[in-house]
């Protein structure tokens, strides 16, 4: 008990610590210090090409690009930040923003949302058989779901947003959210063989 | 049903893992930076949707369009190079078209490869692209990468072409 009310405490200290580290980094880059920049994006580079990876299935040099995209729109924005919230929620959101604004592009190309019945066809066709679907990790399977379906999963299930900002930032309703939240699941276990 | 649903929630929530680029992006993000345009002129707005093309991943999108559209290219190139100055943050845009357009060209024409007395300079050729749209990457407002681009571009079109008819 006693124990866990420390590891708590570190933990608090330790985030407050690099939320205080953060907001100095942001002070001297808004000031041009492109050193200051520099050491923010060495600090997250990690964690929003994670999150950026998963939006857009785990593409790597997409992914790659997307993430150097954030940081050069973070470097725009950074003037704009005030710090209210965490800088890292605001980054993390940035990020995300980035990656969803590239999946919105690519939306008037063959075989993308407007045309995600036929991707689903194509995963039911290849989970079919199983064999595929039963070799495929989760996160392989997830890289696999249509893109706005995958979009509103790893929001909501893995990044823990709220229906609302999801919507909110897909521009859909909040049912839609939860309409495509539920098919994405749907998918996933079927692309992992698992009953439903 | 209802415990493999919270089985398959908690297995997606252990996904939020941090994930390293595959190379170092910042070389990649300073150099962008430097040929942002000084803060507070000209529309941010329109800054920004220019840099939020995904310039390499873009150009990997097949095209299926005439090679005529080439020299439709040509002079709408031509007609934005002689405009105003004003116009720079529009070049990774003009690349980006570019790049399309050569796609849907080349896709006309293709076979040349079938020349192996050519392989070698059409490789060649194409790893010029290949740099011209990096550092475009990097520099998305440098003119002159732009015009090295379609010359690129031009002469990969006339070897092929060459090849073709040989």
């Amino acid at each position: 008990m006693l124990n866990a009310a420390v590891t708590d405490l570190m933990t608090d200290t330790t985030a407050l610590a690099a939320a205080e580290t953060d907001n100095g980094l942001v002070r001297a880059a808004v000031g041009g210090d492109m050193r200051a920049f520099e050491a923010i994006y060495r600090r997250h580079a990690s964690r929003i090409h994670g999150v950026i990876q998963r939006l857009v299935g785990g593409q790597g040099v997409r992914a790659d690009d997307l993430t150097q995209e954030a940081f050069v729109r973070a470097w725009q924005a950074l003037p704009k930040f005030r710090f209210e919230s965490a800088f890292s929620t605001w980054l993390h959101r940035l990020a995300v923003n980035t990656a969803l604004m590239e999946l919105r592009s690519r939306r008037s190309q063959p075989l993308f949302d407007e045309d995600e019945d036929r991707l689903d066809d194509l995963g039911m066709a290849d989970s079919a058989g199983h064999q595929t679907a039963l070799s495929l990790d989760l996160e392989r399977a997830v890289a696999t779901l249509p893109p706005r379906a995958r979009a509103v999963l790893v929001l909501y299930d893995v990044e823990g947003w709220k229906h609302e900002e999801i919507a909110s930032e897909l521009g859909m309703a909040v049912g839609s959210s939860k309409a495509q939240l539920h098919r994405a699941r749907q998918l996933l276990r079927e692309r992992l063989g698992v009953e439903a | 049903m209802n415990e493999e649903n919270d089985r398959l929630r908690w297995q997606l929530k252990g996904l939020r893992q941090d994930v390293p680029p595959s190379r170092d992006l910042w070389p990649g993000i300073a150099a962008r930076i430097a040929e942002l345009p000084q803060p507070s002129t000209g529309s941010s707005a329109g800054r920004e949707r220019v840099a939020s093309l995904p310039l390499r991943a873009r150009r990997l999108v097949p095209w299926a369009m005439a090679a005529s559209v080439l020299l439709t290219v040509g002079f709408l190139w031509q007609a934005t190079h002689l405009t105003s100055a004003q116009e720079e943050p529009l070049i990774r845009q003009e690349a980006v078209q570019l790049t399309r357009d050569y796609q849907g060209a080349l896709a006309q024409i293709q076979g040349a490869e079938a020349h192996p007395e050519l392989g070698g300079a059409l490789q060649e050729l194409d790893r010029s692209a290949e740099e011209i749209l990096a550092a475009l990457d990097r520099a998305p407002n440098t003119r002159f990468l732009l015009e090295q681009l379609r010359r690129t571009y031009a002469k990969r079109l006339a070897l092929t072409q060459r090849a073709m008819m040989s």
